[in-house]
């Protein structure tokens, strides 16, 4: 390791060990919530609460150029509000981004900024919420997305594009091709706007049925993005009561950021004001860390971990297992701590399947993934210390 | 791996770089909706830049431990160039001929230039390129959505429409740039080999149409084929830069037919050849030795004795035997699954595999 790095870790090792996100207080309203929209004046009233978005460096991509942008993305502070009423939970979050990327015209390699809100549908116990990263085995997570994306055609309006007109001959009935083309675009152009159910990477479903009814919005200006999400309280997928944790991601098109390649939150806590429940949740998800993060990397060190993992300045990136370059900044310390304990309470399934055949980090044994990692079954104070050390692993924010 | 594989094999003796292939499936396919700049069949002049521009050098693919390697996403406008129209209804009331957009690249813009100086050395050759239906694919590989798959009944790679969602590692993934982007529906689309013409029985457009008939369709498992023939029996018929790793099921039989050099006085360098066997050995690996050997061997042999096996196939005399799609199969397959007609895999028009994938119980609190 380098004299910088050390340097800057052990900096970092007092700065962040106390950090934790704040909850977020969604306050009450007797007012229909669907109607607001990022710019609404109600959103005035409701106090923000600061929450950071972090690098999504687990995996690693396979775009050449995009790697190179976001070789040392830097975390970003954003913040979060949210109303709900009798039926309905709007979130609004702002987070900046010096560029405005929509994805529109002829073109194969532009990307549009975008923004996501994901829920996990069961959250009743704290130290097994879903894998931050959409979810996990077991653990599903519903999530709304809104792009930046200028017009999706669809001719059915039904998000099938399997469905498609064939022009032929222009020539002699061109009038009434006009004619069906200008009835297929006001049908078929439609916003990048999308409900997915998922249990982790490569399992995420559109819920295309209209059974989950949300809205969102998004509007730039001042060099930052507003966006909101308005969903149901209760609907066939959650039911949100009392107290709920809830993740934020953003994508920067201009930095290519699109799927993987995008800053992720951890789960925050969402406390509905006025309502009991919930509070055991919200204290654990935002209680300070505890234990010893300097003993905690000589742990760590001592077990091995960067043999397989990425730890900035202990080893580099690769396949052998997920990085954990920002894993302390968007993992709960309770996923960490069952990690170790138990790695196959959550196996992040690999980005490329095939991509790396001699180094798996798991294998698939009936049909359910077995992480390759052992367990790592240590007295409760090791595990506190190494957590808290892992808790340090992040970006700095810019 | 799927059970079987179905493969074409072309060759490059008798492509004369028509573009009759590429017609085909424009027309058929990608001539409309968003599809317009992509050639799912196209036909490049090597040496060349080709489509997209320098493709060769754009990424993807697996290295020697297995491992996805990064590559580029291209650009329409300088990688694979705007398509263009000309205004050709305005002619007749006095227009000067101007296309629609400015062009600055196309696929071809270097199309029969080669290399080397004219007439001592120059030389140049076609190759039709389609996906190559891998058996490792990059782009299925690269995938984060499960988005891609390769059929099981005949190994056609295939990207499900309904879980794309228009994020192209598989773009940067593939090393032959032979799946592309969409921007219209913000999905990707690729060569389909022609599975509803296939299931029918038809061979792939671009085999059909091909008038040097240089194309052969069939099983990879079918001893009887000619496909098997070429590539296992005889191994004249070579995978494309094999070397990306991701087990292309295209194979080529290689240039061998190419005409002598001349020297300073314009006179013929007897036994000399102008196409580089390192290009040839770039393109095909160390097996294009050994095939081109085959061949000459083959030629002579018919020369002498009247027979060969090998140069009766490469004449290809018959459609019937050319195309070997083993429509009894694709219908036992469909019958298997109470389908009357074909296609067996609807997948790819419909999404099939992504509903009801997921069915939540919705957890209460109180
Ligand atoms: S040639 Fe490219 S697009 Fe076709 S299967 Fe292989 S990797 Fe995929
Ligand atoms: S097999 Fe069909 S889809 Fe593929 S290149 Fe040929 S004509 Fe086009």
């Amino acid at each position: 390791m380098n004299k910088l790095t050390t340097a800057l870790l052990a900096s970092s090792l007092v700065a962040s060990a106390a950090f934790a996100e704040d909850a977020v207080l969604a306050q009450k309203t007797d007012r229909d919530v669907t109607q607001l929209t990022p710019t609404s004046k109600a959103w005035e009233y409701v106090k923000a609460t600061t929450i950071h978005l972090y690098p999504q460096t687990t995996v690693t991509m396979n775009d050449k150029k995009a790697n190179a942008v976001n070789k040392d993305a830097k975390a970003k502070e954003a913040r979060v509000k949210a109303i709900y009423d009798n039926k309905n939970i709007a979130f609004l979050l702002e987070w900046p981004d010096g560029t405005k990327s929509v994805q529109k015209g002829y073109r194969s390699d532009v990307y549009g900024d975008g923004f996501a809100v994901q829920l996990p549908v069961n959250y009743k116990d704290p130290k097994k919420l879903p894998y931050i990263g959409m979810g996990s085995d077991g653990r599903p997570v519903v999530i709304h997305l809104q792009k930046a994306v200028e017009a999706v055609y669809e001719p059915n309006g039904n998000g099938n594009v399997g469905d498609q007109q064939v022009v032929l001959n222009k020539n002699m009935f061109g009038d009434e091709v006009k004619a069906y083309e200008a009835k297929v675009a006001k049908l078929a152009v439609r916003d990048y706007q999308r409900s997915f159910i998922s249990e982790g990477f490569r399992s995420m479903t559109e819920i295309k049925d209209g059974s989950e009814k949300f809205s969102a919005d998004m509007s730039y200006g001042n060099k930052a993005w507003k966006g909101t999400v308005v969903r149901p309280l209760k609907d066939a997928y959650l039911s949100l009561k009392g107290g709920f944790p809830v993740a934020f991601a953003a994508w920067d098109g201009a930095k290519m950021n699109r799927d993987g390649l995008k800053l992720l939150s951890t789960w925050i806590p969402v406390k509905l004001v006025g309502q009991s429940g919930g509070e055991k949740l919200v204290s654990e998800l935002s209680a300070p860390v505890k234990g010893d993060a300097e003993n905690g990397k000589n742990l760590v060190m001592q077990n091995g971990c960067m043999g397989c993992h990425y730890i900035p300045g202990m080893s580099e990136p690769g396949y052998m297992a997920p990085g954990l370059a920002n894993i302390g900044g968007y993992s709960t310390a309770a996923y960490l701590r069952e990690s170790m304990v138990d790695p196959n309470a959550v196996v992040v399934p690999g980005y490329n399947r095939n991509a790396h055949p001699n180094t798996p980090w798991y294998n698939e044994v009936d049909g359910k993934r077995q992480s390759t990692m052992p367990p790592y079954p240590l007295d409760d104070k090791s595990l506190d210390d190494m957590v808290a050390y892992l808790k340090t692993l992040k970006a700095e924010v810019k | 791996m799927s059970k079987r594989q179905l493969a074409m094999v072309m060759d490059l003796n008798k492509c004369i770089g028509c573009q009759t292939c590429t017609v085909a499936c424009k027309t058929q396919w990608t001539n409309r909706n968003g599809r317009e700049y992509m050639y799912w069949n196209n036909v490049e002049t090597y040496p060349g830049t080709g489509y997209p521009k320098n493709w060769m050098e754009l990424g993807g693919g697996f290295d020697a431990a297995g491992d996805l390697q990064a590559g580029v996403v291209p650009n329409i406008e300088a990688d694979y160039g705007v398509p263009w129209d000309y205004n050709h209804d305005e002619l007749q009331f006095g227009e000067q001929l101007k296309p629609n957009v400015d062009p600055t690249w196309g696929p071809n813009w270097d199309e029969d230039e080669g290399t080397g100086n004219f007439p001592s050395d120059n030389y140049f050759f076609y190759i039709p390129r389609i996906c190559n239906h891998c058996t490792n694919p990059g782009c299925l590989s690269a995938c984060p959505r499960d988005a891609i798959f390769k059929r099981d009944q005949d190994g056609v790679v295939l990207v499900d429409l309904d879980r794309c969602q228009g994020y192209r590692y598989c773009i940067a993934g593939c090393p032959y740039k032979k799946i592309y982007f969409n921007p219209k529906i913000s999905k990707s689309e690729k060569c389909i080999l022609c599975f509803p013409r296939v299931e029918k029985g038809l061979p792939p457009a671009c085999a059909q149409q091909c008038v040097g008939r240089i194309r052969f369709v069939g099983f990879l498992d079918d001893e009887e084929g000619q496909v098997y023939k070429l590539v296992h029996k005889y191994k004249v018929a070579l995978p494309l830069r094999s070397d990306y790793g991701t087990q292309p099921n295209v194979y080529y039989v290689p240039p061998t037919e190419a005409p002598p050099k001349f020297d300073a006085e314009g006179r013929v360098i007897e036994g000399s050849n102008r196409v580089p066997i390192e290009e040839l050995e770039k393109l095909f690996g160390k097996e294009v030795h050994q095939a081109m050997k085959t061949l000459r061997e083959e030629k002579e042999k018919r020369k002498k004795t009247g027979e060969s096996e090998l140069m009766d196939i490469l004449i290809a005399y018959q459609h019937s035997e050319m195309f070997r799609l083993d429509q009894d199969y694709y219908q036992s397959i469909a019958k298997k699954q109470g389908l009357s007609l074909a296609p067996i895999d609807n997948r790819y028009m419909q999404g099939k595999n992504t509903e009801n994938k997921y069915k939540f119980k919705v957890v209460e609190y109180e």
